[in-house]
């Protein structure tokens, strides 16, 4: 235990993505906002599954509406950069399915789930279990899983397909998905405090 | 000064952007949010396995990702506690008891495999919710929209078959 938490604090302090503190911050930020909107419940992201709230997606097509217009212009002023994730369509497709019946069945994901065992939900901690054995799992498998991920298409975007067109495109992209946020039905299921 | 017990939609996707604009930023991180390379980085060095080909190319990013969810727990457990005051240890989701079963067992063991299921798929599409959807979709990234759109509709397919009395 002892050398995880130092092997982990050394990898992060040798690779200049933000000091310890920074990091805490903002994971705490990240934890805070999740858990005082309560997305973090099995009722608000189960109950989109089912087609009986809309709290989850609103807020996220909203945010990174909001988002991917100032990310844009930060980039362009060099004050943040890309970091694009490869299109490995196999792996998308396959794990993506995979993910959102994982998804729909525990009713949370890898960022809402430890909010949700910070406040005292038993049934998600056992989640991640599962999860920690599935990381175990997927580590020692990669060099045979490796070849069902591909075809690897490259890092694109669809700003930087677009070129010179993207100035506009991104108000486009960013007012279309706060739009998606607004048309979604109000409709909420009102979370209650479960039992043991 | 009396804070709201919950925030609504819109204050939390203006939040989560200002947040991400934070991280991406190079007086933040200059990387992105990610979550669930943390969960597979931990599940190997559980296993031994943090000198194989992916326990070496996971490192950097679920080393961070480690420090951050720490961050998580305590910006969660904290805001639970004092501002929502919504702490407390239950197994069974009032809405899991409406349109599953009252079974503590069965939630347990559905629990466990929807959270295997969730790290296993997350690891093979290389990025969740967070890295996917929040980071990727507001760069444009097309792997993050085919990952969003595909969730979505696989998550709408499981959620309307596996739940009843919809």
């Amino acid at each position: 235990m002892i050398e995880f938490i130092n092997q982990t604090l050394e990898l992060v302090k040798t690779q200049h993505h933000g000091s310890i503190a920074l990091i805490l911050f903002i994971g705490i930020v990240f934890g805070m906002v999740i858990q005082w909107t309560r997305v973090d419940t099995f009722d608000k992201i189960a109950g989109f599954a089912m087609l009986h709230g809309f709290k989850v997606p609103k807020m996220l097509f909203f945010g990174i509406g909001i988002a991917s217009i100032g990310l844009y212009f930060m980039i362009k002023m060099g004050w943040a950069h890309y970091h694009i994730k490869p299109i490995t369509l196999g792996g998308l497709i396959i794990g993506g399915i995979i993910f959102a019946v994982g998804m729909a069945i525990l009713g949370l994901c890898p960022g809402t789930g430890p909010v949700a065992v910070s406040e005292g939900n038993i049934d998600v901690a056992v989640g991640l279990i599962g999860g920690l054995l599935a990381g175990g799992l997927f580590t020692y498998l990669y060099p045979e899983l490796k070849t069902i991920m591909g075809p690897n298409l490259g890092k694109l975007t669809l700003t930087g397909l677009l070129g010179k067109n993207a100035d506009w495109f991104i108000f486009v992209y960013g007012i279309a998905l706060i739009a998606i946020a607004y048309i979604l039905p109000e409709r909420e299921i009102e979370e209650e405090v479960g039992e043991i | 000064m009396k804070l709201p017990k919950r925030l609504g939609w819109k204050s939390g996707g203006i939040l989560i952007a200002l947040l991400i604009w934070f991280t991406f930023s190079i007086w933040g991180a200059d990387r992105p949010i990610g979550a669930s390379t943390a969960i597979s980085y931990m599940g190997a060095w559980l296993f031994g396995l943090e000198n194989s080909e992916y326990g070496k190319k996971i490192a950097n990013p679920g080393a961070w990702e480690v420090i951050f969810l720490i961050g998580v727990l305590i910006g969660g457990a904290f805001t639970s506690i004092f501002i929502t005051k919504t702490f407390k240890f239950r197994i069974l989701p009032p809405l899991w008891k409406k349109h599953k079963n009252s079974s503590v067992a069965s939630r347990l063991f559905w629990s466990f495999i929807g959270g295997f299921l969730i790290v296993f798929g997350a690891r093979l599409a290389g990025g969740c919710t967070s890295g996917h959807f929040l980071s990727g979709a507001s760069q444009t990234a097309i792997s993050g929209l085919i990952f969003g759109g595909i969730v979505i509709v696989a998550l709408i397919i499981t959620g309307r078959t596996f739940y009843k009395n919809l």
